[in-house]
């Protein structure tokens, strides 16, 4: 770069554009509202000010107001009509092609040519005299992915070539040009025009200095008056760069302008610039620019060759920026619903482990009333991994009371419910990991033929990998006899279970104890040690908690066969199902950030002020049993039964022991389960209460779970 | 003055300013900004006309300062763009390049530009600051450009402190996505700051001094720096 370079080529800094992300999501709107696939040009506005800062550069700016109001739409936030005198506005035209071949495939040199006939013709009609901002005109191509939210473009800043080029006779800051009186004078004068809304934004001006060595400032079509002036004239403009040795782009064109319809060949400039709002005369520079282009020029048909494609870092390529970030919906759903939880944890609850929540795995048995609810639940607390399993297809009664179902899941028979839950869930939320699978439960005392039994032991093993392969198990259908496999398989691989059943007006929410075996043992090798370690404590030497099963006297049997018609329709009062559900997921939570986890002890409510209080999230219960018709709700603790059906240490031996066969046997004999755990003895001795908590059951008797 | 007439009663104030407290407050400040704070970038009031049959904006307009700049001298990473290739200069398509006049020339520093919004919420009574930060072709900076960008010791006052919340959110007015602090805990904290600062403005806060004492520390978040004369309580000397 030359210094003071007198006689060297004058060299301009090229014009750098900004688009502002608002003129990005407006430009989609447009699109997708008002444009459609219409790819006639647009006129746009681009916004550019006087460099304001002594080591970075004004840009050429876009943004949302740059674009036209959509049609209908409330008028826009800003007053888009007047530009300001930080946002001079700059008239531009933009080509959004419809896709990318149609971007690469613009003729890029024939349109900068068009723009530049536009500003030639504006130069020879004198109508970038009465408006400068002509001189600056733009032009923009681009293509709008609005499916992956990325935006390509290429700005060009059109500028009318001088050939040969225009040479540097002077350039210096304007503070040495100029004597002290006429600096000052000159400081002034910009300031008030830089003040009055009329000129505040008018780019291009003359500055006259008299003898008196006062500035004066005109608009260019007072040229015919200043001419006389000539020596004491300045040629001024807004100048967007803040290099020491050049002016910014807007000169060439103004020299264009000059040249050809004022017929000067030494031109003396201003690059007006400002610090921190105001004239500063030693960042401005004042330069002598000798013109010695052909005489072609002169005439108006001659359109002068044009430059102006903008470079990306220093190479002939386009622009392209991604905005998924703020547009992808999906990607804002999921930081909305963070912001949610991250607000809990922040506010309220310092200790809620958001990791834990979105890592866990939730295996849902049953996608009935219960089923649906918890999946909303968990999905509310930021557990984004939920597979539901059921066998039942969407009946018509089944929308109103099971909330991730519409009456389209009904039509022609209805979708199975895990499907149509899966697909519900992601339309509710798309980030969550949802399956459905389409699976019955096999049921103790509901005996199979030899054909089924088959499938019956395909289903037992799906179900056990099933349980494997999730962190929580909960128990949500809706007879008691098909939680019995799964109680007994997550009590064999102490996965944490909860289980939610409904009575008419009453319901139990529960969490099962830890299994009877050290999860440490490895169920198929270590048989022998399992024997001895097996007990009814837990590892801090309390007694486990019971399972579902427990606390019943009567094994599981087919609740459908032996029941009246009306049991087997056994309703629950609307409101029952989001209450337990709420619960069993809450429960959840708490069991997830209990340093026990699944060993936790149980706390009822009114153990009050002893250690329960440590926990952030309050207490951990073992049962809730809440009712209806009381408006009331209890907290329980019951202990592991040693003749329990399904968690006691001998069953749970015994299907170690036997695997599928003893799964086969519980379901082929009614008594089999009972005889094993002296159950039946337990119940010729005994005609206990028997509280009795109906599961849930609805009108139609296909929902229940059949082999 | 604007601000005789937006006095708040200290005694049993909960924290929380009212929209038209909000309005007076903000013309205020941003009067008294352009005459104390000369060189730095104006706040200026951007009005918002009210939609009709939507009255979710009590307040039609909020208080801007734009393009507040951050030099960086440490040149980015590529946007994806190969660097090595500099001799890439792809001259086949037309004369362009061969244009001498065009001044090849790559600055060598990053400039971060931050944008601060100071809106009314009528759910919290408070102010609260939306901002974004982008480089200068207009790319928007993540968070953790943003992370860096706040200087050490503001960072620590605004990463420790329980009732700075940044997050990302609509903007109230534009409808996309800016970063903000979550309102809150803004009520607690300023009942608190004035509570142990009331000496300063005897029995009665000016809402006024309510927006500077706020945004002195909020502003930080987007490399904001209050100057001193704002806090100063005495009237200016260059009065209009
Ligand atoms: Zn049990």
């Amino acid at each position: 770069m030359a210094e003071g370079c007198s006689g060297s080529i004058l060299q301009f800094a090229p014009f750098q554009s900004s688009v502002d992300e608002g003129f990005w999501h407006r430009l989609s709107s447009l699109k997708l509202n008002q444009l459609g696939i219409d790819e006639s040009p647009i006129s746009i506005t681009g916004f550019y000010a006087p460099c304001t800062h002594p080591q970075v550069s004004n840009h050429l700016t876009l943004l949302s107001e740059s674009l036209p109001p959509e049609e209908g739409e409330q008028s826009f936030v800003r007053d888009r009509s007047h530009s300001n005198r930080n946002r001079c506005a700059v008239p531009g035209i933009l080509y959004n092609t419809n896709t990318i071949e149609g971007f690469h495939a613009l003729d890029k040199q024939c349109l900068l040519r068009e723009e530049a006939k536009k500003i030639w013709a504006d130069i020879q009609s004198g109508a970038a005299e009465k408006d400068s901002a002509l001189l600056s005109r733009f032009l923009l191509i681009s293509f709008a992915d609005l499916k992956k939210w990325s935006f390509h473009y290429w700005f060009a800043f059109p500028a009318l070539v001088l050939d040969p080029p225009a040479t540097l006779a002077d350039l210096k800051p304007a503070s040495d040009f100029l004597s002290l009186e006429e600096a000052e004078s000159l400081s002034v004068a910009c300031n008030e025009w830089r003040k009055s809304s009329a000129t505040a934004d008018v780019p291009y001006f003359l500055v006259t200095l008299g003898s008196n060595s006062r500035a004066t400032i005109k608009h260019l079509s007072d040229w015919e008056a200043c001419r006389h002036d000539i020596h004491k004239l300045l040629f001024g403009f807004y100048d967007p760069c803040h290099l020491p040795n050049n002016p910014g782009w807007p000169l060439r064109n103004f020299l264009g302008l000059i040249y050809s319809r004022w017929n000067l060949k030494s031109i003396r400039f201003l690059c007006y610039r400002e610090n921190r709002g105001f004239a500063d005369m030693g960042l401005s520079l004042i330069g002598e620019a000798l013109i010695s282009a052909p005489q072609e020029w002169r005439y108006e048909q001659h359109v002068p060759s044009s430059v102006g494609w903008e470079l990306n870092r220093g190479k002939r390529l386009p622009r392209c920026i991604t905005l998924s970030k703020s547009m992808d919906p999906i990607r804002l759903a999921v930081s909305a619903a963070d912001l949610n939880l991250k607000l809990m944890r922040w506010r309220a609850l310092p200790s809620l482990n958001l990791n834990i929540l979105s890592a866990t795995k939730c295996l849902l048995l049953g996608a009935g009333t219960l089923g649906c609810q918890v999946a909303r639940m968990l999905m509310a607390w930021g557990v984004r991994k939920i597979t539901l399993l059921d066998n039942g297809r969407v009946a018509m009664s089944n929308p109103l009371r099971q909330s991730l179902y519409t009456l389209d899941d009904c039509l022609n028979g209805g979708d199975y419910k895990a499907t149509a839950a899966e697909k519900s869930l992601k339309r509710i939320f798309p980030a969550v990991e949802a399956e459905g699978v389409v699976m019955a439960i096999p049921m103790p005392g509901h005996p199979v033929s030899i054909e089924e039994e088959n499938i019956v032991l395909e289903d037992c093993r799906r179900l056990h990998d099933l349980i494997a392969s999730h962190d929580a198990v909960f128990l949500l259908t809706d007879t008691r006899e098909s939680r019995w496999l799964p109680t007994l398989l997550c009590a064999n691989a102490n996965k944490i279970t909860i289980t939610a059943a409904l009575g008419f007006d009453s319901f139990l929410v529960m969490r099962h104890g830890a299994g009877p075996f050290r999860p440490t043992q490895d169920a198929e090798n270590a048989l022998s040690s399992d024997m001895e370690n097996m007990s009814l404590c837990d590892k801090n030497g309390g007694q486990r908690l019971g399972c579902y099963f427990c606390n019943d006297v009567v094994a599981p049997v087919d609740s459908v066969a032996n029941r009246t018609l009306d049991q087997q329709c056994t309703v629950t009062r609307p409101g029952l199902a989001p209450i337990a559900s709420a619960l069993a997921v809450e429960l959840l939570v708490g069991l997830l950030h209990h340093p026990l986890g699944i060993y936790a002890e149980g706390e009822s409510a009114s153990s009050n002020g002893t250690r329960s209080c440590e926990q952030p999230l309050g207490i951990l219960p073992h049962q809730i049993r809440g009712s209806i018709s009381q408006f009331s709700q209890m907290t329980l603790i019951g202990h592991s039964s040693n003749s329990c059906t399904a968690c006691c240490s001998v069953v749970v031996s015994e299907y170690r022991k036997r695997g599928m066969d003893f799964v086969l046997q519980a379901v082929n004999e009614p008594t089999y389960l009972e005889d094993l755990t002296g159950l039946t003895e337990l119940m010729k001795s005994a005609s206990s209460f028997k509280l009795d908590w109906d599961d849930e059951a609805e009108i139609d008797g296909d929902e229940f779970v059949e082999i | 003055m604007l601000s005789d007439a937006t006095i708040l009663d200290i005694s049993s104030w909960d924290g929380t300013i009212s929209p038209s407290e909000f309005i007076a407050a903000a013309h205020a400040f941003a009067e008294k900004w352009k005459l104390r704070c000369r060189g730095l970038p104006i706040w200026s009031w951007i009005c918002c006309r009210k939609t009709p049959f939507i009255s979710s904006h009590e307040v039609d307009g909020y208080l801007s300062l734009e393009k507040l700049c951050i030099l960086r001298s440490d040149k980015m990473e590529d946007h994806g763009i190969d660097d090595a290739g500099k001799e890439g200069l792809n001259c086949s398509e037309n004369e362009e390049c061969t244009d001498s006049a065009v001044l090849v020339h790559e600055s060598c520093l990053e400039v971060h530009y931050y944008d601060l919004h100071v809106v009314y919420s009528s759910s919290y009574r408070v102010p609260v600051i939306y901002f974004r930060g982008y480089r200068s072709d207009g790319q928007p900076l993540v968070m953790d450009d943003i992370e860096k960008d706040i200087p050490a010791n503001s960072a620590k006052v605004l990463m420790e402190s329980k009732w700075t919340f940044m997050t990302e959110q609509e903007h109230p007015y534009l409808k996309w996505p800016w970063y903000t602090l979550h309102p809150c805990g803004t009520n607690e904290f300023m009942r608190l700051l004035f509570l142990i600062d009331v000496s300063l403005l005897e029995d009665r806060v000016a809402a006024e001094q309510y927006l500077t004492s706020w945004l002195s520390v909020v502003g930080q978040v987007a490399g904001l720096k209050v100057p001193l004369q704002m806090v100063d309580s005495t009237p200016p000397l260059t009065t209009s």
